[in-house]
Order: structure tokens, then sequence, then C-alpha cells
């Protein structure tokens, strides 16, 4: 038993509060005011579950945090590791004729998407990754669950079930906030981390693929986890660049200001990772990042950093390159901000889509062909609504607005969606269907999708149930056929797909810069 | 659909079948002075033609009902029904050499003319409204999510009024000292004509848009309205009069782009059911025709 004080602790049922008397004999606990959780005294419940119960679910919403104090759990993923595709039905003349598209789920393996992660662990609210290949693993005494659910109200980001009969306490947010001020709680949660999730975190990092076990084992110790308040600045924009940040909880934003805003570059959630461009060459922050809500992050000192580029050379040569590209595509982006008027600022956002839908207005008759299409096309779901920015006569009906403040991506419990180097969004294999960036996203771009999958039957073990899992999507512009459905679709020549640039700087180039109109 | 350059393959081709048609007509109508028969071969030949070209027409209502099919695309049936619905007219007069016949026959043609004439109104409507609808209302939002707006612009104007309402009832808490009860009361008869004019003229025009009557369905006279109620109170809410006259505006953008849009479509409510009559009376007179 790893708490040998459970022994004097009288267990009460399930659901019931937890003595504050009895708290305190918990050596987690030992630096919380007694005052404190006297007050607080229905904050933290018993829980005691069977061998085989379902602890929480993942998508579901929730405001508590778990801590085990016996027995063991296993947290997993039930939602199927794919992402949604429409694809046509194979066949020949007649059958390519009538074929309709089908949205189907496909995994990685079958279809690689641009600018996929190449990740092979899954960041979920727990001290411990889930592998793609393999999204199970188990929670032991002395560790904690649910504090993103906890301190930021997200949806839980896994199923936990107890392998064997359990003791957990449950509690609100109150006594999380306590305890992680904690010197006592911290140093477990940091103990569990760096053993046992700073090894995949490193790890899920490409350029870090590579690095020996005994390099990662001297780092284990002499990293430092550090914790930012919601607003908080990590590192401002300028800075020089003296750190490689990995988040352990919470959200980063990393912004870059232009000459009138900011754009939002994404939001970086557990397993992400910033501030490697800079330490290579001793220059500055691209970016600002600050802490959107909760964080946790783990900083390696330039010290280390330069030791392990020394030690890896191949590590060295990946940083590089990708240094490189990052700041050439700054560059580039910086350029044309500065070569368009303020008030285009949205249209440079468009520019960097690999392809809009443009609807021409003074053709269009409102008829909504093309959203019965796209409909049609995706089993009844359509991925287009049409409205969106207007220049001058023309609609571009997008289906991601590449907002300067990307709401879809705050609150992922699993990191599952994020911008692409062309800054549209992508969804990856392991959306559990939540449908917070649904909710999240202001257009409705953002759309649940529902399919029939296969489950672990948890009342009877062994056998799978059907169940309905749904994954978020987006417009994937029908890229099966040659034209997209709703281009198709339209009786009227008003539904183009165009190639942003050419359409902007060749159809709307010069009127855009006259005028300064952009309604949004 | 708009009328453009990129028909010109297809109106060469319609005057091109409509030039062979006439002269085909010619040679054929020259021996029989006393008057053309439908029944003979070329009358047959022209009903089957006209005939054949109203089918295909109407077949465009079936492609709409199945977007997604690869049947050629949406804006080549469209084109198909403009230019060979229009040819299916004069077809149809060659076949019945220009008379108008009785019963069956003369609903026919009498259906022919209204399905053809409408088709043409629509095409013109599909050429301009549009542009009319981008120019006029550019405040445009999804025509099933009007209701909707309307509701919101509603809510909107209700928060209006609270805040500066509410901002009227701070300011005479804060003067309650005994001997400010003038300076409290001198501040509500301010707001009162801004709370009179919501109350009486912004509420119901909102709540009932196309009423008529209300000066605020008039651009003009809601420029008007406005100026007048700016005089009445202070300059501290006249911010709340420009929001105001902002969802003055876009509601009535929603009505003329209801407006607009029941004319891009409402006469399909006519062109449509007499073009499925028009067939189905078409192919009985074949079959009668043919039969008896």
């Amino acid at each position: 038993m790893l708490f040998e004080e459970l022994k004097d602790i009288q267990r009460q049922p399930d659901g019931t509060p937890v003595a504050a008397e009895d708290l305190l004999r918990l050596p987690v606990f030992k630096d919380i005011s007694p005052q404190f959780l006297k007050k607080n005294a229905n904050a933290t419940v018993w829980r005691h579950f069977r061998r085989g119960d379902i602890v929480c679910r993942e998508g579901e919403f929730g405001s508590t945090a778990f801590y085990i104090l016996e027995g063991k759990a296993n947290v997993a993923l039930a939602t199927p590791m794919a992402h949604v595709k429409a694809q046509g039905r194979p066949g020949g003349f007649l059958a390519q004729l009538t074929s309709k598209l089908t949205s189907r789920l496909t995994p990685r393996q079958e279809d690689r998407r641009e600018d996929e992660a190449d990740r092979r662990s899954i960041p979920i609210d727990a001290p411990v990754d889930l592998a793609y290949d393999h999204p199970v693993a188990e929670l032991g005494p002395g560790e904690l669950f649910g504090e993103m659910t906890c301190m930021n109200y997200y949806p839980r980001s896994a199923t936990v079930r107890a392998e064997t009969d359990c003791t957990m306490l449950e509690m609100l947010r109150n006594v999380l906030d306590v305890l992680q001020k904690s010197k006592a709680f911290r140093a477990q949660l940091d103990e569990t981390y760096r053993r046992r999730a700073l090894d995949s975190h490193l790890r899920d990092v490409s350029i870090f693929r590579g690095l020996g076990q005994e390099f990662i084992d001297h780092l284990r110790d002499r990293v430092e986890l550090l914790r930012f308040a919601p607003g908080q600045m990590i590192c401002k924009q300028g800075d020089p660049a003296d750190s490689f940040y990995l988040v352990r909880l919470g959200f980063v934003k990393v912004s870059e200001n232009y000459p009138g805003g900011e754009l939002v570059l994404a939001y970086l959630s557990r397993g992400d990772y910033f501030g490697e461009i800079g330490l290579l060459g001793g220059g500055t922050r691209t970016a600002a990042c600050s802490a959107l809500d909760h964080v946790e992050v783990v900083r390696i000192s330039a010290e280390d950093f330069r030791a392990m580029v020394e030690m890896y050379p191949e590590v060295r040569s990946g940083l590089e390159r990708a240094a490189r590209e990052r700041q050439e595509a700054n560059q580039e982006r910086l350029r044309m901000v500065r070569s368009v008027p303020l008030e285009s600022f949205l249209a440079q956002g468009l520019m960097e889509a690999q392809s809009l839908l443009v609807l021409d207005l003074e053709k269009c008759t409102r008829c909504d062909a093309c959203v019965t299409a796209c409909a049609d096309s995706h089993d009844g779901v359509t991925r287009l609504v049409r409205e969106g920015l207007r220049f001058e006569n023309f609609l571009v009906a997008t289906s991601c607005r590449q907002c300067r403040d990307p709401l879809c991506m705050v609150g992922c419990p699993v990191g599952a969606i994020r911008r692409r180097n062309s800054l549209e969004v992508i969804i990856e294999d392991w959306c559990i269907g939540c449908g917070l960036c649904a909710k999240n996203c202001p257009y409705g771009n953002i759309n649940m999708h529902s399919f029939a999958a296969q489950a672990e039957d948890h009342e009877h073990p062994g056998q799978k149930k059907a169940v309905v899992q749904k994954k978020a999507t987006t417009c994937d512009l029908c890229t099966e056929h040659a034209e997209p459905s709703c281009v198709y679709a339209c009786p009227h020549d008003a539904a183009h797909r165009v190639e942003p640039r050419d359409f902007f700087a060749g159809t709307l180039g010069q009127r855009v810069g006259k005028t300064g109109r952009v309604r949004t | 659909m708009r009328i453009d350059r990129t028909h010109r393959s297809w109106l060469v081709a319609s005057l091109a079948i409509f030039g062979v048609a006439s002269l085909l007509y010619g040679v054929y109508r020259v021996p029989f002075a006393a008057g053309s028969m439908g029944g003979t071969t070329a009358g047959l030949a022209f009903g089957s033609a006209g005939f054949a070209f109203m089918i295909f027409a109407a077949m465009l209502g079936a492609r709409k009902r199945v977007p997604v099919y690869r049947f050629g695309r949406a804006q080549t049936w469209m084109r198909g029904h403009l230019w060979l619905g229009l040819l299916s007219l004069p077809l149809i007069l060659f076949h019945s050499g220009f008379r108008y016949g009785h019963g069956l026959t003369a609903w026919l043609m009498t259906l022919l003319i209204v399905v053809v004439v409408s088709g043409i109104f629509g095409a013109a409507l599909q050429h301009y409204m549009p542009r009319v609808m981008t120019r006029e209302v550019t405040m445009e939002t999804i025509y099933d999510e009007i209701g909707h707006v309307r509701a919101q612009l509603l809510e909107e104007a209700e928060e209006l009024i609270k805040q500066a309402t509410g901002g009227e009832k701070k300011v005479a808490a804060g003067a309650g000292e005994p001997d400010s009860s003038a300076p409290a009361i001198a501040v509500m008869d301010e707001v009162a004509p801004l709370r009179n004019f919501y109350e009486q003229e912004l509420k119901p025009f909102l709540e009932r848009p196309g009423a008529r009557g209300s000066a605020l369905g008039d651009a003009a006279q809601a420029r008007s309205a406005f100026a007048q109620l700016r005089t009445l109170v202070p300059a501290s809410l006249h911010t709340t009069i420009e929001d105001m006259e902002g969802i003055c505006e876009e509601e009535r953008q929603l009505t003329r782009q209801r407006h607009l849009h029941l004319w891009l479509h409402g006469w399909l409510l006519l062109h449509i059911p007499l073009s499925l009559a028009l067939i189905l009376l078409g192919a009985i007179h074949a079959v009668m025709a043919l039969r008896y």
C-alpha cells in the first residue's frame, strides 16, 4: 500500500465527504491549512470503485479531479484512431456517374495528410500519455488525473475504468488549486511526470527521436517544471531565446504582433513544444507565448540544450532545418502583411489557405444547391455554410476562416485540433468527438459527424458492442473528385474553387487596395 | 444565371437549330398551302423534337435532386434548360402549323406559351436580381436565418434601451441626496424621449417589420426621425441612437432581402407546376394523336 496512513483512516461510503482530520493524515495534504479543509469540508469526497466500474468517460464534461489512494485504474481512448475521409464508391463508369461520397473513418496508415503530426503518443489529462498504436495505460496509487477538467472545465480526455477495486478522492477546483501550491503535492506530481511522461514527450518531438536513453535520464532531473497563471506571459516576441519548453498542462497561446493587430498562430497543448529555434543561434523569440489557462511547462535550459545538440548532430541538423523553414514562413508572412492595407489583414489569412471556395454574388441566386450538394456528399452533414467574408461581390465561403484567434483549438482535451503550416485546421485521428471545437467555432465551420463503431462492452468483458462515435470534421474540398460537389452542383456558374494568391492578386488585388473595404 | 458571353456557344447552336428548322418548315409548308398537319412526317418530326427538348428541360428538376451524381455539371444542364426549352416553342409552332387548335391542343399551346414566357421572365430575374441584392443588401444573411437574426436584433435593441435606462437609474441613485431630487428628475426626463421612441416606434417596427405605416421602414424617414430624437436627448445617448439606427438599417435590409428573395424564387411556383402539367398533357396528346 502506498499510503501507510490509510490504515488509520476510517473509510466512509462512496460519495461521503472526507473529514479534514483524515485528509491531513495523507502526506500530500500535510502542507494544507486545516482551517481551509474544514471550511471546504464537502469539496473532497470518498470514491470507491469496484473492478470494472467506469470512473469517467472521454468527452463528458466535468469539474473534478481524482486522486488514487488504492488500486489500479486503466485509462484508454475508446474512439477509433482514425480521421474522417470522404471517398467515392470504386467501380466502373456507371458507378462513377452515380457515385456519392461516403464519409468513413480512415486511419493514418491508409491516408497520410499534408502536415499531419507524426506523433506517437496522445496527450491526455493524466500523468501519462497514450501510445497512438495502443492507447491504453495504467494509473496507480499517488497519481492524479482530471486536472484540466477540474481547473479549466474541459471535457474528460479519456475513459478511466477501475482495473482492480479502487479507492480515490474526488475533489473540486478549490481543493486542487490549493494542493497545487503545496510543495509536497507538487513534488509528487513532478516526480510522476518525470518518471512517466517526460520520456514520451521528448520522443514525440520528431527531431528528438534519436536521443539516447542515457541523455533523457540525464535530463530527467535537470529540467525545471514551471507554472503560469491564466494570461501570464511565458516569453515575449523579441526576447532573447534561452530555453526550450514542453507543455505539460494547459494551453499556451502563440501569437505574433503585426502592424494593426495580433495574429494567433496556435494554441499549444500537452506534448507540444516551443522555443527551439532561438536556441540554435542565440536569436530572439519570433512569437509571444502566453498562458491561456492554468499552464505547466517543462523548461530545458540553454546549457542542456547545447549539450544535446553537440552530442547528437542529427538533432542539430533537424532543428536547423525546422528553424530555417519557420523563419522563411515568418518572413514571407511579414512581407505580405506589410504590403497590403490594414483593412485587408484578414485577406492575408485567407491567402495562406490552400484553396478557397468563392461565390460570385452577382450570379448566385441563393438557391442553396451548393449546400444541398455538400450535405448529400457527406451523409447528410453539410460542411459548407453560405456565409463568410465578402470582398466586393465575392463571398468567400471557406471551410476554415483562418481566424486570427482560432477559438476552435481552445480546450481540446486531447490536442487533436491544430493548424497546419498553411494555417488551415487539421483534426488528428485521436479526436474523441467531445464537440468542444464545434461549439467554440463562431462560424459553425466544424461539424460533428456520427459513425457506427465497435467499442468494448464493459458490462460483458471481452465482448464488443455497437456505438455511435462522433468525430469533428471540416470541409475537405471533396478531394476525391476533380471538382468539389458544391461547385459541380451550382447551376448558375457562381461557385468556384480558386487558388487564393491568384484570386486576391489577380482578381481583387487592385480593388482591395483602393477601396480597402472588407466586410466580416 | 447570368446570360453573358459564356452562353455564346449555346446561342449560336440554338440559332443554327432554329435556322435549320425554319428552313425545313418553309420547305414543308409550301406544298400544304391549305394548312399543315401535325400528323405528317415533318409535323411529327417537329413535334417530337420539340417535346424532346421539353423533356430535357424538365429533367433539370430531377438533376437538381441528385446534385452529387456526376451526370454533367449542373451549369450545363441549366444552360440546356434555358436554350432548348426556348427552342421548343418555335418547334411546336412549326409542328402545329401556327394553329392554336381546340380542346387539348389549345390547352397545350396556352400552357407552352405561359411556361416559356414565365421561364424568360425567371431568366431575366435571375440575370438582374442577384446584382440588385448584392448591391442593396450588404448585410445579407442566409434566407432561412432571417427570423433568427430578427429576434437577435430585437434582443439587441432591448439590451441597448436597458443599458440607457440603467445608466439613468444609476445617475438617479447617485443624485439621491435630499436636496438633489430636482436633478434626478431632470435626468429621468432627458431619457424619456429615447424610451418613448423605443416603445412607440422602434420596438413595434422590429416586432412587425412588414407592417405599413412605420416611419422606420423608410430610410429617409428613419434618418429624419433619428435626427429629431438626437435633439431631444443628451449627447451621452447619441451613441445609443447610432446603434439603434444600425439595427433599423439591418432590419430594413432583411426586409428588402426577403422581398428580393421572393421575387427571385416566387416565379417558380407558377413555372414548375405548369411545366409538369405541360409534359403530362403533352404525353397524353402524343398517345392520343398517334393512336387515334
